[in-house]
């Protein structure tokens, strides 16, 4: 198992290497927005917001971990479904299918280099964060932050391998990414406080794992929260991670079923 | 090695939004692929299947190689049954499509097959000194290149090298001397008579429209059309089947797959 996701990750990076300049726009990218998170900081005055009293920090440290933080896990719901799709369209997806290698091995392997990839993205907005804006970190509970990372990584997987079966069967027009995409960036509080949402759409929010995760890695940051403390995130986390990784990993096997049914295994 | 019953496969329309609200215009595109398919092929053999384009030759070697579904109908491979032990029957399976697209173009021919190997569980010295002695029988001088560069015949060559690279105990070639040189048809043609079929007892299947090539090749012949079984067994077999005795396979193909020469 150990060999087969290795396999696949050296695989992705001669790949990536193969294209140098992708990955200089994708860490340059990275650059880019946290620089506009610290004008529009600006624009406001650096005051802290009363929504974001409940944090302690203001508007451009908010914003800068939440997006870091959402780049991150929200590779996991992205992954999957383009590792997959790349394939499709590269036509190696049915030869790949036809090695003896298990569902959940072969779905794991393919997020391999991308989970490597946003773990380095996320550095990066950490590392210029502090560096360059002086963004306070001293106060970061790490063991509450790794207990977030990992509860919000396996429910966002769940959430990409769900939407890698639509993948399998539909090819384009994906409408579990979309919906989960625009809704996270509107309800999830990656660009604001969910607290600033009225009641109807904070309702919503709460159906989301993002929005207890990016409020117990704000918690767990900037108020080093303990795991404890994070309880009320991290049980609903706990929960979306428990029930939804299963549940993918079983979808995403009758996908398997229904697209070699179809024998549309090799189309794209 | 190899049991088929009674297989059938029909492919669903594509999706269109006339066959939702019309389901005899969905009927009338599916695809009927495949009807009441039985045979055996017992291990070390070799048997081809010819048919013209469209009988369904592909669909049953995907459908042994558990790639498709059949609708109805059993098969096996080594007393295991697709369908339930489709890892290990996949372990035990050199599966060569006709699509060349099915390596990573950015990678070498190498990287690729070290690649597959890993996916076939082969430990990295195995997957060195396998890759060594399948680069040499192939005579192939390029595994460093990258595979974007290579011409068809080329890839067909790894294509064949990834279905033995885990010395599988079934070959299923779809069209293996597709796009090669008549040099390198004829070491396939070798390589499945004579190295693959008898001296390592792996057991052959394969599609190809050259009935030359299967009668060079292949024990047994299983011939389609339309996705039914027009004739098989050996040549004499297929001989009686036909009601021509003495005639060449070339000749009993056209008499059983009623196909008219103009």
């Amino acid at each position: 198992m150990i060999r087969q996701i290795l396999a696949f990750l050296k695989k992705d990076l001669l790949i990536e290497s193969s294209y140098p300049l992708s990955f200089f726009f994708d860490i340059f990218s990275v650059l880019t927005s946290v620089v506009s998170y610290f004008f529009i900081d600006k624009l406001f005055g650096g005051r802290m917001a009363p929504q974001l009293e409940e944090f302690g920090v203001n508007y451009f440290s908010y914003v800068l971990l939440a997006s870091a933080f959402f780049s991150y896990v929200g590779m996991g719901l992205g992954s999957f479904a383009g590792q997959l799709r790349q394939e499709q369209l590269q036509g190696t997806l049915e030869a790949v299918i036809a090695a003896p290698t298990r569902t959940a091995v072969f779905l794991f392997s393919m997020a391999a280099w991308n989970v490597l990839l946003a773990t380095i993205k996320l550095l990066v907005f950490i590392i210029v964060g502090i560096s360059c804006f002086r963004i306070d970190f001293s106060r970061a509970n790490v063991f509450s932050c790794l207990a977030v990372l990992v509860l919000a990584v396996t429910s966002f997987s769940a959430l990409g391998i769900l939407s890698a079966s639509f993948v399998l069967v539909t090819k384009r027009g994906n409408p579990l990414s979309w919906l989960i995409s625009s809704a996270e960036g509107l309800l999830g509080g990656v660009y604001f406080p969910v607290t600033v949402l009225p009641a109807w759409l904070a309702f919503f929010s709460r159906l989301l794992p993002i929005t207890y995760a990016i409020r117990a890695i704000q918690y767990a940051c900037f108020r080093g929260s303990s795991i404890t403390e994070l309880l009320p995130q991290l049980v609903p986390l706990l929960i979306f991670a428990v029930v939804l990784l299963p549940v993918s990993v079983k979808v995403f096997s009758l996908a398997l079923c229904r697209a070699r049914a179809n024998g549309t295994l090799a189309q794209f | 090695m190899v049991s088929v019953e009674n297989v059938s496969k029909i492919f669903p329309a594509p999706f269109s939004f006339s066959g939702l609200f019309c389901p005899r215009s969905r009927d009338r595109c599916a695809a009927h692929a495949l009807n009441g398919i039985s045979f055996d092929v017992a291990g070390g053999e070799s048997l081809a299947i010819l048919g013209p384009n469209g009988a369904g030759k592909t669909t049953l070697l995907k459908i042994i190689a558990t790639l498709v579904l059949p609708d109805s109908g059993s098969v096996t491979v080594a007393g295991l049954a697709a369908g339930s032990a489709d890892r290990k029957i996949r372990s035990l399976i050199g599966f060569v499509s006709g699509d060349e697209r099915s390596f990573y173009w950015r990678l070498t021919g190498r990287q690729n097959l070290e690649f597959f190997a890993a996916l076939y569980g082969l430990s990295k010295q195995a997957t060195r000194s396998r890759i060594e002695y399948l680069l040499d029988i192939f005579c192939v001088d390029y595994g460093d290149r990258r595979f974007d560069s290579y011409s068809s015949g080329m890839r067909r060559r790894f294509a064949l090298m990834r279905a033995l690279l885990h010395e599988p105990a079934l070959m299923l070639l779809d069209e293996p001397t597709q796009n090669l040189d008549h040099a390198s048809a004829d070491m396939v043609r070798c390589l499945i008579r004579d190295r693959l079929a008898l001296g390592n007892n792996t057991t052959v299947i394969f599609t190809t429209h050259n009935l030359q090539e299967a009668a060079d090749s292949a024990q047994r012949f299983l011939i389609l059309d339309k996705g039914r079984i027009a004739g098989t067994g050996t040549l004499d077999a297929l001989r009686r089947q036909a009601g021509e005795p003495g005639a060449d396979l070339d000749r009993i193909y056209l008499k059983l797959t009623e196909t008219h020469v103009p």
